[in-house]
């Protein structure tokens, strides 16, 4: 059964906060022995924030429940919108893997011509000008101006 | 040393070619952002951010709060142009502006948008010179309890920011604090949430995390549907203003720049009420109340006075409390962290001839606006026509340099991804991502101190009610959150009636749909 955004949003709300509250504080924050007082833990605040936040969850579903079920999207999205959104996850992951490799130069020329080609731009060759030119230009900003080491790859090296 | 004497420091750091060309520049970066539908000021803020790191303090500030001031006029040009806000401050100026272009007007809306604008700037500045030191010198008496109390009530800013529904809001603010406490325990150095890897111990970066949140999913938006916007350009026409227009408005002017000061200085209410409250006090007043929505001049000025008149004002919390009055200011407090200062009270201590040159290249920034906005007005037509194809690659591309520049860190650059991904879901969830990065912010300060309280007070809560000061903003904090309960209690009311109204309308479209179908 197809139940509102808000419900949705509550009902992962108290989920996130009862596996905060039940296993992620007690198995991912360091507590010291010597702690004196609740108040100074640092589990104390993360405590506190998953307790708030399981409330939330709960006043969000129990606000829902007068609401008429919806489907999430935000607006209409033409035929092949979520393949298109797969496609930029695979790019954003290839670029992150491509910057020690390749370095930032030549993965941002790869991941501006396929992004582009993603996005169906209506001037291929316009675009395929800026994906050499845009990372060649902040390269040299960044390298040369603002002194960032920006990786450089295995293969091709930049002055 | 006296106001003028401070001014005069000021002025000594800021009257160079590099000050003056940051400023102009960030104002050029604003006006382009902003008169572009899809990005942001807030966007163009985010983004310039990373280029800021290698220059002098004084400068990188300049250039952002250029941004952030050519950002806000740069959203009047679409909204009147194209019936297409750049920003949601711009919203109220479409209400008088697109007709006004429809009347072949719009060089003269356009114009009335430009002086109106500057003029509050101006006048925004003055008020900031004259109440952000003197609030800062009374806020220098506080302690953790004081602050801790500040910060509480700031965070009720978050109803400000939360769109249509609080309680996403409150959600997205918890979030917001929940990855706040990722990294090495402030008081006790022990790991929280690092997984055990060295690149979570400082916690998550700054600067990645508003570009992936306020970056990435209008990327990803873009992704989605990459259809090309609807919206004819309307011409300029030849019609400027006349200076009788201009002093007939002037009164308007100046009350809707009062108005966007008022507000601007209480943190979390922004530009777009103002604007809307300025133009409705202009039509109450003005003779020609008919005209506002038919494209009434006066209601241009009125909303463009109510929105610019807030960009000076919401820095007066930023640089006297340390508290930033909205998401853009919240983005400029990461430069200033990112130069090594920490706005607030102790600033106009330690860095005095920052905050005054800050304050002189204010003033110098509303004759650059009015330069620069006159060319945009005419240069807007090739600034709408760049590919929405090309711009967000270039967009990627861009986020991808800022993130790594911060840290030099390619970890950096995947949290900015990841972030934008959250971002994204937040969105289509219809969750605001502006209170998880004002919670993000302010969540290590509140708990720095509530614990350097507890410490003092050896665990002792009644230490965070010590004093007038603490009183004061727990009664403005309980005032606040009664106030924002109420709302919602009445706007719960309301809706379903609201909905009986929207339904009954929709029923009679679809009949008499039906009825032109039979005939």
């Amino acid at each position: 059964m197809l139940k509102s955004v808000q419900f949705q949003v509550g009902a992962a709300a108290v989920l996130m906060s009862g596996v905060l509250l039940l296993y992620g504080i007690p198995t991912w924050v360091s507590v010291p022995t010597n702690v004196s007082r609740i108040v100074l833990s640092p589990a104390f605040w993360p405590y506190a924030i998953s307790g708030v936040l399981m409330a939330c969850g709960l006043a969000l579903v129990w606000l829902a429940r007068s609401e008429v079920a919806q489907p999430v999207e935000v607006g209409d999205a033409p035929p092949g919108a979520a393949l298109r959104l797969a496609a930029m996850a695979v790019v954003m992951v290839a670029y992150v893997a491509a910057l020690p490799l390749l370095g930032m130069v030549w993965a941002s020329m790869a991941a501006f011509a396929v992004s582009a080609f993603v996005m169906h731009t209506r001037h291929p060759l316009a675009a395929l000008i800026c994906a050499v030119c845009i990372p060649l230009l902040l390269y040299g900003f960044f390298a040369h101006v603002a002194s960032v080491a920006v990786p450089q790859g295995l293969f091709v090296r930049l002055p | 040393m006296s106001l003028l004497d401070n001014l005069a420091l000021g002025l000594s750091v800021v009257a160079n070619v590099e000050s003056l060309l940051a400023l102009a520049g960030g104002i050029c970066i604003g006006v382009f952002a902003g008169a572009i539908p899809g990005m942001s000021a807030t966007m163009a803020v985010a983004l310039t951010l990373p280029f800021t790191f290698s220059m002098p303090p004084i400068i990188g500030i300049l250039l952002l709060l250029g941004v952030y001031k050519g950002g806000i006029f740069g959203g009047s040009i679409p909204a009147i142009l194209i019936k297409t806000p750049g920003t949601p401050a711009s919203s109220a100026t479409t209400l008088d502006g697109y007709p006004l272009a429809a009347k072949g007007e719009a060089g003269r809306a356009l114009s009335m948008a430009l002086y109106a604008s500057c003029t509050a700037d101006v006048i925004s500045n003055l008020a900031l010179i004259l109440f952000a030191g003197f609030l800062a010198s009374f806020a220098l008496n506080f302690g953790p309890p004081e602050f801790f109390t500040l910060i509480l009530f700031s965070l009720t800013i978050i109803a400000g920011v939360s769109g249509d529904s609080l309680i996403k809001g409150i959600f997205s603010a918890l979030l917001g604090l929940l990855f706040a406490t990722i990294g090495l325990d402030l008081v006790y150095g022990t790991n929280r949430f690092t997984f055990g890897d060295p690149n979570l111990m400082g916690g998550l970066n700054f600067i990645a995390v508003l570009i992936g949140l306020f970056a990435i999913p209008e990327i990803l938006t873009m992704a989605r549907d990459p259809r090309p916007r609807d919206g004819e350009t309307r011409a300029l026409g030849r019609k400027g203003v006349s200076f009788a227009e201009y002093r007939k408005s002037f009164r308007t002017i100046v009350r809707g720049s009062f108005i966007g000061v008022f507000l601007g200085s209480i943190p979390g209410i922004g530009a777009a009420p103002a604007a809307f409250l300025s133009y409705s006090e202009a039509r109450r007043k003005s003779p020609n109340k008919a005209n506002f929505g038919k494209g009434e001049i006066e209601g241009v000025a009125a909303s463009e006075a109510g929105n610019n008149g807030v960009a000076g004002a919401t820095l007066i919390p930023l640089l006297a409390l340390g508290v930033p009055g909205d998401v853009i200011t919240a983005i400029i407090i990461g430069a200033f962290m990112v130069h090594g200062l920490q706005p607030g009270p102790m600033m106009f201590v330690m860095n005095v001839d920052i905050i005054y040159g800050m304050f002189m290249g204010l003033i110098v920034s509303s004759v650059i606006l009015l330069a620069v906005g006159s060319a945009a007005i005419r240069a807007f037509r090739y600034v709408a026509d760049i590919p929405r194809g090309i711009l967000f690659p270039a967009v990627l591309v861009l986020c991808v340099y800022g993130g790594y520049a911060v840290n030099n860190s390619i970890f950096d650059v995947g949290v900015m991804f990841a972030m934008g991904w959250l971002g994204y879901l937040m969105l289509i969830y219809g969750v605001p991502a502006a209170p998880f990065l004002i919670a993000f912010i302010l969540g290590p300060l509140l708990e720095n101190n509530f614990r350097q309280s507890m410490l003092m007070s050896g665990g002792d809560a009644t230490i965070l009610a010590r004093g007038p000061i603490t009183w004061f903003f727990w009664g403005l904090t309980i005032i606040t959150i009664v106030a924002i309960l109420r709302a919602g209690l009445k706007g719960r009311g309301a809706a379903p009636v609201e909905e009986v109204r929207a339904g009954a309308q929709d029923e009679t479209t679809v009949r008499r749909d039906a009825q032109d179908t039979k005939s």
